[in-house]
């Protein structure tokens, strides 16, 4: 009988590793895109404008 | 019935067709996760209540197999989870992310097939525990085949919900995306060790892999998918900006970084390291910050609106979600202290507990959106505001005689089996109070599930002849 004991519980580690990696990527990047300056809160008033609409806001378009 | 606009009919009818016709979103995934898992809602109530009842009269249902406790439990849990409060947050989500987006769901297509096969595996679960057929697993009941299939469906559901935000018309991304992305991504690495990781550990290990998978079932599934709502409809059902998306953005990545490891709390004074179960207990006070984060922000948020809760539907359930997040948050720390748990751990103050995350916050988060987003979505006014508030008080006062009752015969069931001198049968008998108050807050909740059952059908199924753009 083959024992996947440990590689079980290495396969569990590792895939919380490649979390961790990815959100620590992503909290860096999150600076480097601008949600922790002066820009931040903009995001919140325009979540609340309508979009039912299309071309309903010119706000920051990519 | 809620007043109709003194609008001409005709007029509203060509309004109706005027702005459904303008929108650039179809709804179609939207209605079919929300409509599907709010009739899940009412039939796993009854199944709760068949419980509860069995807890006070358990001769009640005689001998059948498909009635035992052992097999409503699963079903219960797995039908309140995935087969109501995931299907309804899917739902909501496929409303929300378009529409913070500014473009189209990706594939409509897609969505309704995610919603069929969603649909299938709820079913599928329905018969094979019934049967009997359970992996033995808290939370990972489901046969292999179910989770197969429920991998499938959360790659489709990720897959429409990530292209929809890469092809985004707005820079910037509102926080809801930020959870949304996140529980996706989280559900993935949850949900694969607590289901298929899980099969090749025995012993301890499987026993801690398993409560990881429990625990963060509901801080990296639930808790993001739901805050995700929350940050979305509390402004919008308030009309007023959140108080602060860089607060919300720290409560994000707390949680990020935090939650995974308290899983372990679930096994203080077990079998597991000391090491472990301290890490455990670190990690589980520090959600404090995380919490705290977030609900300082949908409080100040609502400062000045707070007279909005006096009619508003949505509100009444968010704000009261918040509240019980907020003491579930509170407990969750406290338990996971070697001298608290000591006393309160495996007792029916975990079952008040759970159903506080569950029920109070994060099911109260969806019935919300739901109320928000159905007249909405069918272009109508909701069916009864009467009925809604009627539903609310249910759901509350159902809900908080529920909490507070197992709380108080947790603590004493605690403090009986920690005196050697009581034999455990009498501390099964003295509880019987506490399981009949149970089950009357039980109907009241139930009730409380009928009304909003009632309303949500009433409203789509009237929503041809009461067409109207809504607000």
């Amino acid at each position: 009988m083959t024992d996947y004991f440990y590689p079980s519980i290495y396969f569990g580690y590792f895939f919380f590793f490649l979390m961790f990696c990815g959100a620590v990527f992503f909290f860096l990047r999150s600076f480097r895109d601008g949600y922790w300056g002066a820009s931040g809160e903009d995001v919140k008033y325009h979540m609340l404008d309508d979009d039912e609409k299309p071309d309903s806001s010119q706000y920051h378009l990519r | 019935m809620s007043a109709i606009s003194a609008a001409q009919p005709e007029q509203m009818s060509v309004a109706a067709k005027s702005a459904a016709a303008d929108s650039i979103h179809q709804d179609t995934t939207a209605k079919l996760f929300l409509l599907s898992s709010i009739t899940y809602f009412f039939i796993v109530g009854v199944i709760a209540l068949m419980i509860a009842a069995k807890f006070v009269w358990p001769g009640l249902m005689g001998n059948s197999p498909f009635l035992t406790y052992g097999r409503l439990r699963p079903l219960h849990v797995n039908g309140m989870l995935f087969g109501w409060l995931l299907a309804a947050d899917m739902g909501l989500t496929y409303y929300l992310v378009p529409r913070l987006c500014g473009v189209k769901l990706w594939s409509e297509k897609l969505g309704i097939a995610t919603a069929v096969l969603w649909n299938g595996i709820i079913l599928g679960a329905v018969v094979t525990l019934l049967a009997g057929m359970n992996q033995g697993f808290e939370y990972g009941e489901l046969i292999l085949p179910l989770d197969v299939a429920v991998v499938v469906a959360w790659v489709m559901f990720g897959t429409n919900i990530f292209m929809t935000i890469a092809t985004r018309k707005y820079e910037q991304m509102y926080v809801s995306l930020w959870y949304t992305m996140g529980c996706i991504l989280w559900t993935a690495f949850v949900y694969l060790t607590g289901n298929f990781a899980v099969l090749f550990t025995s012993g301890v290990n499987q026993a801690n892999l398993n409560w990881m998978y429990v625990h963060n079932a509901v801080g990296l599934i639930f808790t993001p998918i739901g805050l995700s709502l929350a940050y979305y409809f509390i402004p919008k059902s308030a009309n007023a900006p959140l108080h602060s998306h860089k607060l919300s953005m720290v409560g994000f990545w707390s949680l990020a970084f935090v939650y995974v490891w308290t899983g372990a709390h679930h096994m203080i004074h077990g079998p597991i390291s000391q090491w472990l179960q301290t890490i455990a207990i670190v990690f589980s006070v520090m959600l404090i910050i995380p919490v705290w984060a977030v609900v300082y922000n949908f409080f100040a948020t609502m400062k000045g609106q707070w007279h909005q809760m006096r009619d508003n539907i949505p509100l009444k359930f968010l704000m009261s979600g918040v509240v019980f997040y907020l003491l579930t948050c509170f407990q969750g720390p406290m338990h996971s202290l070697r001298s608290v748990n000591a006393i309160v751990s495996k007792t029916d103050w975990i079952p008040g507990h759970a159903h506080m995350a569950v029920l109070g916050a994060f099911s109260f988060f969806a019935i919300a959106g739901a109320y928000y987003i159905l007249p909405r979505l069918y272009r109508t006014k909701l069916y009864s505001d009467a009925l809604a508030n009627w539903s609310y008080w249910l759901f509350m006062i159902g809900g908080l005689g529920f909490f507070v009752t197992l709380w108080l015969g947790g603590l004493w069931q605690g403090w009986q089996w920690n005196n050697p001198a009581i034999p455990f049968i009498d501390t099964v008998v003295a509880l019987t109070p506490v399981w009949i108050v149970r089950f009357f807050s039980g109907i009241l909740m139930f009730g409380g599930i009928a009304a909003f059952l009632y309303n949500v059908m009433a409203t789509v199924i009237g929503a041809k002849d009461n067409p109207q753009a809504a607000a």
